[in-house]
């Protein structure tokens, strides 16, 4: 099986190449992943990637894959057209081989500040939540920040800076449609703009590549939604 | 009209009414050519001579001038970086769509009172 993969030392090389790798006897049902790990191993120790609990979880180990953002991990060689094309995600700065400098990507997540805001005073108890509240979560809250969508979105690419990006603006809706959040007008406010959120065009890269299936698209358009009966 | 460059939503929800309407006004005027005697100036005429017509074309015409500014703006938005190329560029589109919208308002006019 062959491997063409992104290699880049800043240390040592003044641009990026491919570098071939050839692997014999793959075992039936082996992840991108194994055999990246197994390269490492076997062939060229140098050779760098991040990677942490293998099961499509933690969502470290986001790499472009014949083209297309996926998880090393949860990505069967089998299924993939030779030779295996690997480069680090798209439209972020490369580290080091596979591995990308995600600080634009954090910062465009903090933008939209992930976490409840409850101005009244906190009760004794937890906040509950009917089920048909909690409902509106699913397909939201599942995100694992692995970054497949937004760095296959053209509009990222070109307004990294300035476009929040599918994943940050699934988490924006994750808190709009909180039943437990107080912060709904100044996150909507937040979003206005031309940039922030209407870079979004609609082409859905991001649920093309979404390894854990979730909508980033529909989330946005139900964003512009509730805008829409804000403002009216 | 330039303030929009600064907006979100309203741009985009003029973006969507305006497509509507261009769609909708494009089948009137299809309907209207194919069940139309005969096809020339003095039918067209006739036909942008009614009140119904020829605000529904004025209409059409602003329509397509904001959806075109939406649309250009928004490719401007994406792919222009600079930002005095930006503002060149944007006052290029504006300065050119409202002078095509300014002539064919006088076309209309003329066609209608001339």
């Amino acid at each position: 099986m062959k491997f063409n993969i992104y290699r880049f030392n800043p240390d040592s090389d003044s641009k990026p190449r491919m570098q071939s790798y050839e692997l014999n006897d793959i075992e039936p049902g082996t992840m991108l992943l194994a055999a990246l790990l197994r390269i490492k191993d076997e062939q060229d120790e140098t050779l760098s990637f991040r990677r942490s609990c293998g099961e499509g979880v933690c969502g470290s180990d986001g790499m472009s894959i014949n083209g297309l953002n996926g998880l090393a991990c949860i990505t069967p060689v089998a299924s993939l057209k030779q030779p295996i094309e690997v480069r680090p995600l798209p439209g972020l700065p490369v580290v080091r081989d596979l591995i990308i400098d995600m600080e634009q990507f954090y910062q465009n997540y903090r933008d939209v500040k992930p976490y409840l805001i409850v101005n009244d005073p906190m009760p004794e108890v937890e906040l509950p939540q009917s089920p048909i509240q909690r409902e509106k979560l699913d397909g939201l809250y599942e995100c694992i920040l692995c970054a497949c969508c937004t760095t296959q979105c053209p509009s990222f690419w070109w307004n990294p800076d300035k476009f929040l990006g599918p994943a940050a603006l699934l988490q924006a809706a994750r808190f709009l449609e909180d039943s437990r959040d107080q912060a709904r007008e100044e996150r909507l406010a937040n979003l206005e703009g031309p940039f922030k959120l209407f870079r979004c065009h609609t082409i859905m890269n991001c649920v093309q590549v979404c390894p854990k299936g979730l909508n980033p698209t529909e989330a946005i358009g139900n964003i512009k939604k509730m805008m829409v009966r804000r403002s009216l | 009209m330039s303030t929009f460059v600064l907006e979100g939503l309203r741009p985009w929800v003029i973006q969507r009414v305006s497509a509507v309407y261009i769609a909708l006004f494009l089948l009137y005027l299809l309907y209207s050519a194919v069940t139309a005697h005969s096809v020339d100036f003095d039918t067209w005429r006739g036909w942008l001579f009614q009140p119904l017509n020829s605000v529904s074309m004025a209409l059409f015409v602003l329509a397509i001038l904001f959806h075109a500014w939406i649309g250009m703006r928004d490719v401007v938005l994406d792919y222009v970086h600079n930002i005095m190329l930006r503002i060149l560029v944007l006052a290029l589109i504006i300065g050119t769509l409202l002078g095509s919208g300014l002539w064919a308002f006088r076309a209309l006019l003329l066609t209608v009172t001339g």
